[in-house]
């Protein structure tokens, strides 16, 4: 079984038409995990046995001869801060090592109900923070296109496990470009849906009004799968919507304009980078398409307005944390006399120092003296970028741009300034602030490339219109059969 | 240059229940500094007027009755999941 041409699509043709049983490739794709998995560090744990119990319930069904969805046996990663009842969630945190779920996420219950099945537990930055997974706190993960190279973060250990073809698809979240990012220097699709789009239940919270979770995998048939078995509104997320739409005809798409922002293409850019988005550009005006040169004024701020919103968020989400709830902490000692002393002692040894600097910034721009001056101000200029983004759409239909000002860059380049590891997310900021759908597309397919010199990958994104995740969907479907 | 003075530090990881050693609430100033130094320079911007985003999404809240209620069943599982429990109590590290 040639696990490494495979895609969702053709899996469940093959599957439907008995050329091989879920049973068999999930267990390929575990010898794959034995095989890659102890250089590449994507997996923080395995449910081999509960995966493939469930790959004989699909075979049964499949010889049975009932209809299986077109999820039914595939094989995904799930990033750890999402929970699956009885499997660890540690979010990539020491604070969470002993963490057992309790419940499914309702991500989790709609993917059970499909018969998708899950692999293992992804590998990612402390509670979805970071660019480059470096801040994890078990484990490296490394690139498969350049083992000397990071996968991206926050979900790096989902984009790796896709592109070693140790899953078939996997689940990222994206708060500021955690599924996009890690999805470009992977060379994987990544997609970020609308906010509201897909529910949160279950997703251990970053930032609540910015996380969404997504799907990542090798094309955007296969992620568009993904995200229709996930998406909807549900009881438990109130911020979640229903919403209906349909995949676009290359007719319809070519009464289509794609707008790009003068902000997003500037002198930062590697290089590479803009040969490649150029290139993509050029392919898609080939389909027919408009291309129009657009402004969105108010982009240079989007990395500070985050950087006050996000922690500020994240201080609130991560108080719950006290090393009692959940889990207990290793390595705290004892002889505590105060339960405020507990919690310092527990919380100091179970995060990590990028989660403790996001806590305290954050508490920072929320206490009494400083709210005005950084948390209300950034309200008012995040309601400036989403006006730049409803104004631009209404001369065009989709905003094509970057995902990352670089490629992937070498572990530990950027670990000592905060800042620096902070710019790669720039182009990416923005959509999660408006609340946009957005989806990284590689630009050169690495299925359809000759892997004689493979190349570092390169993603131009598409963001749409609220709840319009159809025209991104579409056209990045329209990109890749070119 | 704003930046965050040794005392706002300290009173900052008491409010969040994070206890810093010194090594580290020297680097945490000099980040802390170096972040909010970038944040100026929204202070271009006239924003008097805005209306602020508050939040995610633009759906407005929905209220109910109270009593209407799922009933929570995980009672148990949430018992079973605590480390150390006795005779149904779940057991901590003294704190007194």
């Amino acid at each position: 079984m040639d696990i490494q041409n495979l895609t969702i699509k053709k899996f469940h043709e093959g599957l439907v038409n008995k050329e091989f049983t879920a049973f068999e490739v999930v267990e390929d794709f575990y010898k794959n995990i034995d095989k890659k998995d102890k250089e590449i560090g994507a997996y923080l744990s395995l449910q081999k046995d509960a995966a493939l119990k469930q790959a004989e319930l699909v075979d049964a069904a499949v010889a049975k001869g009932e209809n299986v969805g077109a999820l039914a046996g595939v094989p995904l990663a799930i990033k750890d801060n999402m929970l699956i009842e009885g499997a660890p969630a540690t979010a990539g945190s020491k604070i969470l090592e002993n963490y057992k779920a309790t419940y499914d996420a309702t991500v989790i219950a709609k993917l059970k109900k499909a018969g998708a099945i899950f692999l293992g537990k992804t590998n990612m930055d402390e509670f979805a923070m970071g660019s480059s997974t470096e801040n994890s706190a078990f484990q490296k993960t490394k690139n498969p296109c350049d083992l000397s190279r990071v996968p991206g973060g926050s979900s790096g250990g989902s984009a790796a496990a896709v592109a070693a073809h140790m899953a078939l698809g996997a689940l990222g979240s994206d708060t500021g470009g955690s599924i996009r990012q890690p999805a470009a220097f992977c060379g994987v699709v990544g997609l970020k849906p609308t906010y509201g789009a897909v529910s949160r239940y279950g997703l251990i919270a970053m930032a609540s009004s910015l996380d969404q979770i997504g799907p990542l995998a090798h094309t955007v048939e296969d992620a568009a799968e993904i995200f229709n078995i996930i998406k909807g509104k549900d009881h438990y997320d109130a911020t979640s919507v229903a919403f209906e739409n349909k995949e676009l005809s290359l007719s319809e798409m070519k009464n289509k304009v794609v707008g790009l922002p003068s902000e997003y293409f500037i002198e930062g850019l590697e290089p590479e980078v803009k040969t490649q988005v150029d290139e993509a550009i050029a392919k898609i005006k080939s389909l027919g398409l408009k291309i129009k040169p657009i402004s969105l004024p108010h982009t240079k701020y989007a990395l500070s307005v985050y950087y006050i919103i996000m922690p500020a968020e994240v201080s609130s989400n991560l108080a719950r944390f006290d090393g009692i709830r959940y889990s207990p902490v290793n390595g705290v000692p004892r002889g505590v006399h105060s339960l405020a002393e507990l919690y310092k002692k527990n919380r100091s040894v179970g995060f990590g120092a990028e989660s403790k600097r996001r806590i305290i910034l954050g508490t920072f721009v929320l206490s009494s003296g400083y709210y005005d001056a950084y948390y209300a101000k950034a309200q008012k200029v995040r309601a400036l970028i989403k006006q730049d983004f409803n104004e631009a759409f209404k001369d065009v239909d989709i905003i094509l741009t970057p995902v990352t000002p670089t490629r992937a860059f070498k572990f530990g380049e950027k670990t000592d300034d905060p800042l620096a590891m902070y710019l790669s997310d720039i182009f990416t900021i923005p959509a999660n602030l408006a609340g946009l759908p957005a989806i990284s597309i590689p630009v050169r397919s690495s299925m359809s490339l000759v892997a004689s010199t493979p190349s570092l990958p390169v993603g131009f994104q598409l963001i749409g219109k609220h709840f319009h995740e159809n025209d991104i969907l579409s056209l990045g479907q329209m990109y890749e059969r070119m | 240059m704003p930046e965050i003075n040794k005392k706002t530090l300290e009173h900052l990881a008491d409010l969040a229940r994070l206890e810093l050693i010194e090594v580290e609430k020297e680097k945490f100033q000099k980040d802390l500094g170096n972040i909010l130094n970038y944040f100026e320079e929204l202070n271009a911007l006239d924003i008097a007027k805005v209306v602020p985003m508050t939040g995610g999404t633009s759906l407005k809240n929905v209220f109910r009755e109270d009593g209407d209620t799922v009933p929570f069943d995980g009672i148990d599982k949430l018992k079973e999941a605590f480390p150390e429990s006795e005779h149904g109590r779940l057991k901590i590290p003294p704190v007194f």
